[in-house]
């Protein structure tokens, strides 16, 4: 039996090996906790749609325990399948069958008929804004309505754990952003997410916690914050009206944060970097202004998970500035 | 009902309604055996002078029963190509990903294909009547030829769901549609089995769609010297229950292999 002391996903030492010995899960350690929203980043092939995969019972492990809401992915299956709500990559929908129709149909799998199972139906199709498009086959959705009925047919029987496999890939910023609005707005609600992604702006707009993913191993797992806080703190560049007052502006700034060397090349430049981040942009004016440095920009560059990616494994996510 | 009941319910009317939204699949399903009858009945109706020919009083129904079974023999391929696309494009995952019993994925899709093969044999009853084939076996006769074919497309559409649950391949399917005729052919679909040539004849008593084709004439047209319908039930039968336990088997095999 699951409660709500145990952790939403639970795995132990997974393994998964495909014929000629490929490992693309290898040894992974995790765990959600309820409500939380887990974004796994990592670049393709990095093992993400795999452990989803083994997670949602489609797919067995070679070695290790995984439990998700208490139950074993493998003894337990059918009390994770009821547990669980699945949007796997590239929305698997009939195009022949209109998006109403394929929510009856879910909703009939997970037990729900007659008045419950349609007013369920009407009720995600309005929550994901296809209430127009509810009886139109679902052939001729463009790929964000695709994606929101994915959704919405992940939810029909109000799962605790939902797990998300690359739900934005492809999708327009729009749709895109109102994906993003609708997982918050599940999350608030109480629904624990599990959402895979190899864009790190998705995962640092909607995560609580990361675990980067690479060859199949977690390689580095904290909050966004405390991930990127790992690789350096965030670097204000500073453009100055006159490179003459340059000398001036070091001194001003030298005890707001540490100041970098300067550079013959640019000598408007002076970059400071600072844990305060955006945050000490306001006191960096004033102490520049206290020492009648006219200042043209100041910008700040934050580390980014891709930054993180590239400091634990060495290269870089392949999506990494598509999400944009 | 029970719940899993409902969901071979829920499965079984997506399977059927789908089916009538893919022109492709209708259109061999429906349109081609009404068009190999319409060449037989018209270019062949002189074998009815043939000695040994039966005494029937229509030849049209007569060889109607070959249609019958060839519609049988293509609602259950179709079955099939549909299933192995539904894996193929995913949409098998998503019926995994939920908590209903694994053999009711496989029996979902056969009751779409019994409630296909009962749509077309009414059709092409209804289509041979209009152009003047007549059922002495009357009502009963009708429903219990219908009932066999049902069996019968079950039969086949079980086979060819263990074979795409097997491969997961759509092409794979797809290329065995020409077995529907060797299949067809080798059976009394259109003449009486003693006037087929001796190979064939030979070959016929191996193949169950004998029975079956020999029963569903014999039931329309009242004459049990035509075709035993016991024998063409326990055929028709037996098909169904081990293709049906090979689906199954091949969707466990599937699944432990996973």
């Amino acid at each position: 039996m699951s409660d709500s002391s145990s952790p939403a996903v639970e795995v132990r030492g997974l393994v998964r090996e495909f014929k000629g010995g490929i490992r693309a899960v290898d040894g992974l350690d995790l765990e959600l906790e309820p409500g939380e929203i887990y974004g796994f980043l990592g670049p393709n092939g990095a093992g993400k749609t795999t452990s989803v995969r083994i997670l949602t019972t489609l797919l067995r492990p070679t070695a290790g325990v995984a439990r998700v809401a208490g139950h074993d992915v493998v003894a337990e299956a059918d009390a994770v399948r009821r547990s669980i709500g699945v949007a796997l990559q590239e929305a698997a929908i009939d195009p022949l069958m209109t998006g109403r129709e394929l929510l009856r149909m879910q909703g009939a799998l997970h037990g729900l008929r007659g008045a419950p199972a349609r007013q369920r139906a009407a009720e995600l199709l309005a929550r994901v804004g296809l209430t127009q498009a509810g009886d139109r086959r679902v052939g001729g959705y463009s790929g964000g309505m695709r994606r929101r009925l994915d959704l919405a047919l992940a939810l029909v029987h109000r799962p605790q754990v939902l797990f998300l496999d690359e739900p934005t890939t492809g999708l327009d910023p729009t749709s895109r952003g109102a994906l993003w609005r609708e997982v918050r707005s599940l999350n608030d609600d109480g629904t624990t997410v599990f959402l895979t992604t190899q864009y790190m702006e998705e995962a640092e707009q909607l995560a609580d916690r990361v675990g980067i993913i690479a060859a199949g191993t977690l390689v580095a797992e904290g909050t966004p914050a405390a991930l990127k806080a790992r690789v350096g703190e965030p670097t204000l560049h500073v453009e100055l009206a006159d490179p003459g007052s340059a000398e001036r502006a070091r001194v001003a700034l030298a005890g707001l944060g540490s100041l970098q060397p300067p550079d013959s090349a640019a000598p408007c430049k002076v970059e400071l970097r600072s844990a305060a981040g955006h945050g000490a942009i306001a006191p960096v004016i004033r102490a520049l202004d206290e020492h009648n440095v006219v200042v043209e920009s100041v910008e700040v560059e934050s580390p980014t998970l891709d930054d993180v990616f590239a400091a634990v494994t060495g290269s870089h996510l392949e999506g990494a500035g598509a999400a944009a | 009902m029970s719940r899993e009941g409902r969901v071979v319910l829920a499965l079984g009317r997506r399977a059927l309604s789908v089916q009538f939204r893919r022109a492709q699949l209708l259109l061999p399903t429906f349109v081609l055996p009404l068009m190999l009858l319409a060449v037989i009945a018209s270019g062949t109706s002189a074998a009815q002078g043939l000695r040994g020919f039966p005494d029937v009083a229509s030849y049209l129904a007569f060889v109607l029963p070959g249609t019958i079974i060839q519609g049988a023999l293509l609602a259950g391929l179709t079955s099939g190509i549909a299933l192995a696309a539904d894996i193929e494009f995913g949409f098998f995952d998503r019926l995994l990903a939920a908590p209903v019993r694994r053999t009711s994925l496989v029996i979902g899709r056969q009751a779409g294909t019994l409630g296909l093969s009962m749509l077309q044999s009414a059709f092409f009853l209804a289509v041979a009547f209009a152009f003047g084939a007549r059922y002495p076996g009357g009502l009963g006769g009708m429903l219990a030829a219908v009932a066999l074919a049902a069996i019968t497309a079950i039969g086949i559409g079980g086979l060819a769901s263990a074979i795409a649950l097997r491969t997961g391949s759509l092409s794979l399917l797809q290329s065995i549609f020409p077995f529907v005729f060797v299949l067809l052919f080798t059976a009394p679909a259109f003449f009486p089995r003693d006037l087929l040539a001796p190979a064939l004849r030979d070959v016929a008593p191996y193949n169950p769609l004998t029975y079956v084709v020999e029963a569903v004439r014999g039931l329309l047209q009242d004459d049990a010297g035509l075709g035993d319908p016991l024998e063409g039930l326990l055929a028709a039968v037996l098909l169904a229950v081990a293709t049906t336990a090979l689906a199954t088997l091949a969707l466990k095999e599937r699944l432990r292999t996973l």
